[in-house]
């Protein structure tokens, strides 16, 4: 209020002294604003070496009990039994997940290859929108869906009752599909269009340009695109455990049960303590090697990719 | 109050009820299993202790006061067109075990038999396990499944499937087998002639407050008995009236 008044009174240095508090507002705008958002990366950070520490700190007994070696090679899991080994259960996430990037992968390449080089932009506008819902359906979802339409499907194909690997593979391969199409589809945009026009240039048809010219160019991209959807698929848990019957034993046949690392930890963390639960957070901590193990395959593609452009 | 993992869920919403009805009295339910359940009444950390299973030699001498508050049977439900109708407990137990394979070994159809067990957290299968296995272990081939509900669908719609749940959820979806000619009936439960059933109790030790036999009281009312107990898949011990056992 009393500002206008000053300003009146001299103009020249009112106007410096306003200009001088508009940046003193702006500034402190601007450093809060730097500091919210450091904030906001700091409590991403703190989560995951919160989960991290706490998840070592409760699983690292496994060490002593039931021991690294009977926990690692161990090949039976059975809590009334006092057994922790995780053999069958690593086998278990190893086959689902190789089944659903079998089912899944090409899929996904399929639908991005048709999305960025061969559909119309009205068919365009149908499809990515469809494929992009398909990565909002909730787990429970897809593995009810299993649970009632592919489980007697794939029973009657296989002589059993249908809850093994091979349905929880084919709800994976159609869960993984979002991930694995976005990315791929993003890798061949990125494609630049002097290199499609050059092959198109050279006569080539579009098939000849797609399978010659820009899947392999944009492979690298293309394989980050499987690795995070591999990433997706070992981490899933809900569907799995609808339609893998859990059955803590090696792999026996695409129709006998299966259980997996993630789904061995939902059935059993209700009612684990002492060792079964120390045990499970073993688990998790392979889980968490293996995510390890994953963002680093990625990080260092994604350099190479850098260096190759 | 402490004890039998089983009877968490009629412990738990009674003692909820009975605490909403009665301000100033708070019930605190633990499960740590039976035996746990037992020491604590008898050492009097607990007012009650729960336990799915009877006392056992040793523990007659605690000098503990027994009240039954339901029956827990479970039945064997198969396929609605299986046309097996009647088990033994040994054959029961084969089939488990995964010794019997094949439903024409059974007088059935040559159809595989298709397994269905529960999660090991499941009090159902503790009971299961303990009255029918005894020392003989479980098929590690069995689909396991989390819940009764899912495994009363898995098994009503899978023709060659066995599994066995609360004799408190089986609907018409699926049928239940009789276990040594015994058909599995309220009534054949309360007479104690069904194999497959056990009673849950509350044991209370020496001088009991009077909140904890008002409680034990409403535990025991028809308004705990037809709702709480039926809802989570046992028989009221009232049933016991009822049918005139």
């Amino acid at each position: 209020m009393a500002e206008p008044l000053e300003t009146k009174r001299a103009p020249e240095a009112g106007a410096a002294r306003t200009l001088k508090m508009m940046s003193r507002a702006t500034y402190i705008q601007e450093a809060l604003l730097k500091n919210l958002f450091l904030t906001c990366a700091i409590a991403a950070v703190a989560g995951v070496a919160l989960i991290f520490f706490f998840v070592g700190f409760r699983g690292w007994p496994v060490i002593e009990d039931p021991g690294l070696a009977a926990f690692l090679f161990g090949s039976e899991w059975s809590s009334t039994l006092g057994k922790f080994g995780i053999g069958p259960l690593v086998t278990g996430t190893l086959v689902v997940t190789i089944g659903a990037l079998v089912f899944g992968a090409p899929l996904a390449i399929g639908t991005a290859i048709f999305l960025s080089e061969i559909a119309t932009p009205t068919v365009r506008g149908i499809v990515r929108p469809a494929v992009e819902l398909l990565a909002g359906v909730p787990s429970v979802v897809f593995g009810f869906f299993g649970l009632v339409i592919v489980r007697p499907f794939v029973a009657e194909l296989t002589g059993s009752m249908g809850f093994g690997p091979l349905t929880a593979s084919l709800i994976l391969a159609v869960m993984i599909v979002p991930t694995i199409a976005t990315l791929t589809e993003d890798a061949l945009r990125s494609v630049p269009p002097g290199i499609r026009e050059a092959s198109y240039a050279m006569g080539a048809t579009t098939w000849q340009t797609i399978y010659k010219v820009l899947v392999p160019a944009a492979k690298i991209g293309i394989f980050d695109a499987i690795i995070l959807g591999m990433g997706r698929a070992i981490g899933e848990t809900m569907a799995v455990v609808m339609v893998a019957g859990n059955a803590p034993q090696f792999f026996e046949g695409l129709g006998a049960p299966i259980a997996t690392i993630t789904s061995q930890i939902v059935i059993d963390m209700s009612y684990a303590s002492g060792t079964h639960r120390t045990a499970l957070f073993g688990l998790a901590i392979i889980l968490f090697i293996i995510s390890m193990g994953l963002v680093a395959i990625v990080r260092a593609l994604s350099r190479l990719n850098a260096k190759r452009s | 109050m402490s004890g039998s993992t089983t009877l968490l869920p009629i412990a738990e919403v009674a003692g909820e009820m009975y605490g909403e009805s009665h301000p100033g009295v708070s019930i605190l339910v633990s499960g740590m299993g039976s035996s746990a359940g037992i020491e604590s009444v008898s050492t009097g950390s607990s007012d009650i202790g729960t336990s799915s299973r009877e006392l056992k030699e040793a523990e007659y001498e605690l000098g503990l006061a027994d009240t039954p508050v339901a029956y827990d049977a479970i039945a064997v439900i198969v396929h609605p067109d299986n046309p097996v109708r009647e088990l033994t407990t040994l054959e029961i137990r084969s089939i488990f075990a995964g010794v019997i394979t094949n439903w024409s070994e059974l007088g059935g159809p040559d159809l595989e038999i298709g397994l269905v067990n529960r999660d090991e957290a499941s009090g159902t299968r503790e009971a299961f396990s303990k009255i029918v296995m005894g020392d003989a272990r479980f098929d590690l081939g069995a689909v396991i499944l989390p819940g009764t509900g899912q495994v009363r669908a898995v098994v009503s719609d899978i023709p060659g499937a066995v599994g066995y749940i609360s004799l408190g959820f089986v609907n018409d979806d699926v049928r239940a087998v009789a276990v040594d000619g015994i058909e599995p009936s309220e009534a054949a439960v309360v007479a104690g002639d069904y194999p497959i059933q056990r009673v849950l109790h509350f044991f209370t030790h020496g001088e009991v407050s009077e909140s904890t036999v008002a409680y034990i009281e409403y535990v025991l009312s028809p308004a705990v008995q037809d709702s709480v107990v039926r809802d989570a898949g046992f028989i009221p011990i009232t049933a016991k009236e009822v049918h005139g056992g």
